[in-house]
């Protein structure tokens, strides 16, 4: 009827036990050694920031990732070794010690109704025939938050998952905290408690993974593309982690630093990309631009200041395509004589009348009314936005100076239907669930491409016959049209 | 700790020179001074206010200073003197329960508050305020709603530098900046440098080390746990944290390979050309160590019988790689049959220092190296500890260390 039941039962061999129990099983080889061999001496590991020691062992008995360490006299090899170690010392029947991992055994059960579709039960299969190690790819809202879920289930063992952001950090928290009903610890971004699921980023991972490399079984990457970043590379090494899971929707890096995963958390078991899923599972969704018109007033003095800026500009011969071309055209202005001192003025002027644009406010207003009942979140650049916006609107704003408790606490009564409007700024960026938004309205962006779509993928979720809208609200006559169309044609 | 891009260096010849600053130079002075003024002069104003007129500084004060670099410099005093920062919350409402009740009673609503009043007569922003503001009786409760923002925070206290310790601060933490790209970091100490003073920022560090005798001192190669399996600025941190732990005590050399620009570069300092001032107190001590050693080489000199042991001055160290420590002996004491022991005089101890070094006396014989520990009664954590340390064959004492104790355990034990 289903051929696919061998592939379940499979996989609970290769979910076997790395833990002390079965370290004490080979023990007894050592205190009753059979008549006749050498007495083979007990090879004991132990974990020392972020490296594997192997006391009492002989060359030949340990794998190649060990190398003798004349600094302090002893075998060390990177703590990923680990798994590679275990299974060496079990297959040559080596006696051996476990006193590296301080795994913990914990009973999952998630609480969500994270149905889990086809293609996430999928996924997570082939990351079980594949020992529990490597990549899924699955695009932009389509749940790979739900894959992570159910492979913490089954592994059912102490979890580090690690993220690019803080803002993912405050919604991981969120959403294993929902699932298990249980506390979560977190590392990074001010918090610093550490329980059997923890929840860091590869920020706090560089630095502390060292401290705690020896508690969890399994690593979970998410955004997985992040990873052999050159100093991201070396937290999987700091791990004993026999168990790995890597998610992301777009692996490849232009650096080519996608060959390393393998290596890291491994190859890649499962892809999807968004054409395999569009229409079925995607919601489809309509894109409304709104160009924001400056008032008269505005227009007149938006023109004026830009005047000034730009002849200083082309004065000094002053490219302005990067954030140090900008800090150079400081350094200039307020060196030079003559102008320099105007042209800063009205450089802060034109930035002012762009993000302030009175109509911009107004249409947003117009926008939240109309859109009262549908859920609305609108995103913004500046943090100083959502803030001021939040006061003059009334409705909750979320930004990385939000902290998880709080955060977590707007978002559900957003899910509930309590608040009907959320502003916030980057921080629901890379492939955050925001649960059923109807309308999303952009205030303001940067051109980049993976941003673009990422936010996208905030109402690209599946709703019930709605369609989703997404408003795109630009200041036209200035700077922010073009990084509009640069975003536009990106994603075209 | 400066960001790295605050960081500046130069590169001669393979050679980095780290930014510096001369504390004579007056404008560099000057501007150092106008700048801690400037957190002076806030302490107990919003920190968002502080930060925009800081921003404004820079832009008046950096290139003044230097058109090239003096951005930066601002920027760099500016992260130093962050560091010199208290922050407080600014009002005893809770912001929190204040805005949740905000968005709760707007979200109730049939439409979005509108801001003013129309014919309709819908519910406005106001009447929402001005409910919430009967309710917890506050006057502006918008004004309050995001009271905890940190750029609400107050600065509520201030540790103001002098414009001279903050340029030697500025240029310590350019070298320490230079160090976050560095693979290892190679000391060389003098034997008149205080190496137990240096191995405890070793140790504090979580670095590790290697150890070898040189003509004038010893060398150490600093690098971290994973260094064996290919170089790694993972220990960067750790190496730029030790340097102001070393530059407590001298005359030391030090040369690092750092990554810089995508290349090798080297970095070697020298405490002979070198003015840098640790902002580091190091380790507690007791005051009076340096009596209690100089009032045993008298009392030793005074001494009628020492059973042919005569006493000197060490500059030796004792490595004990398997347990990544050393002791550093304050004395040897040698015999006209040419056997030698160390004697070590602890200053301060803690239960698990005097733990340690327990230990290590026991390592030490067992490789046939005559170490004798002495611990005073009054500057340690715990009696317990010291009996237990005794047994184990610390000399304990009180106040002043007698030749006649030492005499006895030389005799008794050799």
């Amino acid at each position: 009827m289903n051929n696919s039941g061998y592939e379940t039962s499979g996989c609970d061999d290769c979910a076997e036990p790395f833990s002390g129990e079965t370290a004490l099983r080979e023990s007894h080889h050592e205190n009753d050694p059979p008549l006749g061999y050498a007495l083979r001496s007990m090879v004991e590991l132990s974990y020392e920031s972020g490296t594997l020691l192997a006391s009492g062992a002989e060359a030949g008995n340990l794998p190649a990732p060990f190398v003798f360490d004349a600094r302090t006299r002893q075998w060390r090899a990177p703590a990923n070794a680990y798994r590679e170690t275990i299974l060496h010392l079990r297959e040559m029947d080596i006696p051996h010690k476990d006193n590296a991992s301080s795994f913990e055994n914990i009973t999952l059960e998630s609480k969500l109704a994270m149905e889990p579709r086809p293609y996430q039960t999928e996924a997570l299969a082939a990351w079980r025939r594949a020992n529990l190690r490597g990549v899924v790819v699955l695009p932009t809202g389509a749940g790979k938050t739900a894959v992570a879920v159910n492979a913490l289930e089954k592994v059912g063992r102490s979890a580090l998952v690690v993220v690019p952001t803080l803002a993912l950090l405050k919604q991981w928290y969120s959403v294993l905290s929902d699932a298990f009903g249980e506390a979560i610890g977190l590392l990074g971004g001010g918090y610093h408690e550490i329980l059997p699921i923890t929840v860091t980023t590869y920020d706090s991972a560089y630095i502390h993974a060292e401290r705690y490399g020896d508690r969890f079984a399994l690593v979970i990457y998410d955004e997985a593309h992040h990873l052999p970043a050159q100093k991201n590379a070396i937290i999987p090494k700091m791990l004993l982690a026999p168990y790995s899971l890597g998610l992301t929707a777009t692996p490849e890096r232009p650096d080519g630093g996608h060959e390393l995963l393998p290596e890291l958390v491994g190859s890649i078991v499962y892809r999807k990309s968004p054409e395999d899923l569009a229409g079925k599972y995607l919601a489809p969704f309509e894109v409304v631009r709104l160009p924001i018109k400056l008032t008269a007033h505005e227009r007149f003095e938006y023109a004026q200041a830009d005047a000034v800026y730009r002849d200083f500009l082309a004065k000094h011969r002053l490219p302005m395509r990067s954030p140090e071309d900008w800090q150079r055209f400081i350094m200039v202005a307020s060196t030079s004589h003559s102008g320099g001192r105007e042209a800063l003025l009205a450089a802060r002027r034109r930035r002012e009348i762009q993000a302030g644009a009175t109509r911009k406010v107004t249409t947003l207003e117009r926008l939240l009314k109309q859109h009262w009942d549908d859920r609305c979140i609108v995103f913004t650049k500046s943090v100083e936005e959502v803030y001021s916006l939040s006061k003059r609107f009334l409705i909750p704003g979320i930004t990385f100076e939000t902290v998880a408790k709080e955060r977590k606490e707007i978002l559900d009564r957003f899910r509930e239907g309590r608040y009907r409007a959320v502003i916030a700024s980057d921080v629901l960026n890379e492939g955050v669930d925001v649960p059923d938004a109807g309308v999303a309205i952009i205030l303001a962006g940067s051109a980049s491409r993976r941003e673009y779509v990422q936010r996208l993928g905030r109402v690209l979720r599946p709703k019930k016959d709605k369609r989703a809208i997404l408003y795109e609200l630009v200041t036209s006559d200035t700077g922010e049209e073009s990084a509009s169309r640069r975003r536009r044609e990106a994603f075209a | 700790m400066l960001r790295s891009e605050h960081v500046m260096a130069r590169l001669s010849r393979g050679n980095l020179i780290p930014h510096s600053l001369s504390d004579s130079d007056e404008p560099t002075t000057e501007t150092a001074a106008e700048l801690s003024g400037l957190y002076a002069k806030h302490v107990g104003e919003p920190r968002a206010a502080l930060e925009a007129e800081v921003a404004a500084k820079e832009e008046e004060l950096g290139p003044r200073l230097d058109s090239r670099r003096g951005f930066r410099i601002v920027r760099a005093f500016g992260k130093l003197l962050e560091e010199r920062c208290e922050w407080a919350a600014p009002a005893e409402t809770d912001p929190y329960t204040l805005r949740t009740r905000i968005f709760e009673l707007a979200s109730e609503l049939p439409e979005l508050p509108v801001s003013e009043p129309d014919l309709l007569e819908a519910p406005t922003r106001d009447d929402i305020l001005s409910r919430v503001a009967t309710e917890t009786g506050l006057e502006d409760p918008a004004m309050l709603m995001y009271a905890d923002r940190q750029s609400a925070q107050i600065l509520s206290e201030f540790h103001k530098p002098s414009p001279e310790e903050l340029v030697h601060r500025y240029n310590v933490a350019q070298i320490q900046g230079v160090l976050y790209a560095a693979r290892e970091l190679t000391v060389d100490i003098g034997a008149e440098a205080d190496a137990r003073l240096v191995f405890h920022y070793v140790k504090k560090m979580g670095l590790i080390h290697r150890i070898e005798p040189t003509r004038f001192g010893y060398r150490l190669r600093l690098d971290g746990p994973l260094s064996i399996f290919g170089s790694t600025r993972r220990y960067g941190l750790a190496l730029a944290k030790f340097l102001p732990g070393l530059i407590l005590t001298k005359p030391w050399k030090l040369s690092a390979t750092v990554e810089w620009k995508g290349r090798d570069a080297s970095l070697t300092l020298d405490s002979k050309n070198s003015v840098l001032a640790s902002h580091y107190l190091g380790p507690r001590q007791s005051e009076d160590h340096d009596e209690v050693r100089e009032a045993f080489v008298k009392a030793w000199e005074r001494a009628k019988n020492t059973g042919g042991w005569s006493l000197e001055a060490s500059s030796e160290i004792l490595p004990f790689p398997e347990k990544q420590a050393v002791l550093v002996p304050d004395f040897t004491l040698k015999n006209e049959s040419g056997e030698t022991v160390h004697l070590e005089i602890l200053g301060f101890w803690t239960q698990r220092s005097l733990v340690e070094r327990a230990a290590l006396v026991g390592a030490a014989n067992e490789r046939g190296d005559r170490v004798l520990v002495a611990a005073s009664e009054n500057l340690g954590a715990s009696n317990e500890a010291l009996e237990e340390a005794v047994r184990g064959g610390v000399i304990p004492f009180k106040g002043r260390l007698s030749a006649k104790a030492v005499s006895e355990r030389l005799s008794a034990t050799g």
